[in-house]
């Protein structure tokens, strides 16, 4: 899974032990975190986004999901075309 | 404790705990190994009393090392569990050929139980180090 953590941080001008303290977790989790070697729990994934005030997909993203996307934009397929053509 | 306070706090409270406990465990332990030749001449009464206040001590050690576990992030708490499913693997292997070894002849003394909490301590430490590295 990949995060824009380290971009929100750093916007914030936050050190990983600054963002540590604020999230209740060790340096070394945020480290894990942002280098992608370690996936947060959900309710850490909530507390990250409640931190940063953004929903969670726009910190966190799937890449499964960004490779299901991919692939059906390369066959043709737009979620926004779809949406519109389903009437939603 | 863990909701109220912060991850350095807690990890320290919890880790004094945990080193009290272990400390009083050990020491009740070595009563009752050489209390009785030393100390009081194989008395029953003393000795059973102090078996019982060391499985108290051991008792109050468990619920320390499990409180400490519980104060850990998720990160620490996984590398834990990393290091903890090492340590029983392997003990479980070691101690099942170990415990064989005089039956089939290949060893004339008797296995020693306590040696497989030296295999437990020792992976235990490998299983920490290889966990911390994987997530650093």
């Amino acid at each position: 899974m990949k995060n824009r953590l380290k971009v929100l941080r750093a916007e914030r001008d936050w050190t990983q032990a600054d963002l540590a303290q604020r999230l209740d977790v060790s340096r070394q989790t945020i480290v894990a975190i942002e280098k992608g070697k370690y996936d947060p729990s959900l309710t850490l994934a909530f507390k990250t986004a409640r931190l940063f005030g953004q929903a969670i997909e726009a910190i966190f993203i799937d890449e499964t999901d960004v490779y299901t996307t991919n692939s059906r934009q390369m066959r043709g397929y737009h979620p926004q075309k779809a949406m519109i053509y389903n009437g939603l | 404790m863990k909701d109220s306070s912060s991850l350095e706090s807690r990890t320290s409270h919890n880790t004094k705990q945990l080193a009290l406990w272990t400390g009083l465990w050990l020491a009740s332990l070595a009563l009752v190994a050489f209390g009785p030749t030393f100390l009081w001449d194989y008395h029953k009464v003393i000795t059973i009393v102090l078996i019982w206040v060391n499985l108290f001590m051991g008792y109050k050690m468990i619920m320390a090392n499990k409180q400490h576990l519980e104060g850990l992030d998720e990160l620490q708490q996984r590398i834990h569990l990393e290091a903890m499913a090492l340590s029983l693997g392997c003990s479980m292997v070691f101690g099942a050929i170990y415990g064989l070894l005089e039956g089939v002849r290949l060893i004339d003394i008797a296995p020693n139980p306590s040696n497989i909490l030296f295999v437990m301590g020792v992976t235990y430490g490998i299983g920490m180090l290889l966990a911390h590295r994987k997530y650093s």
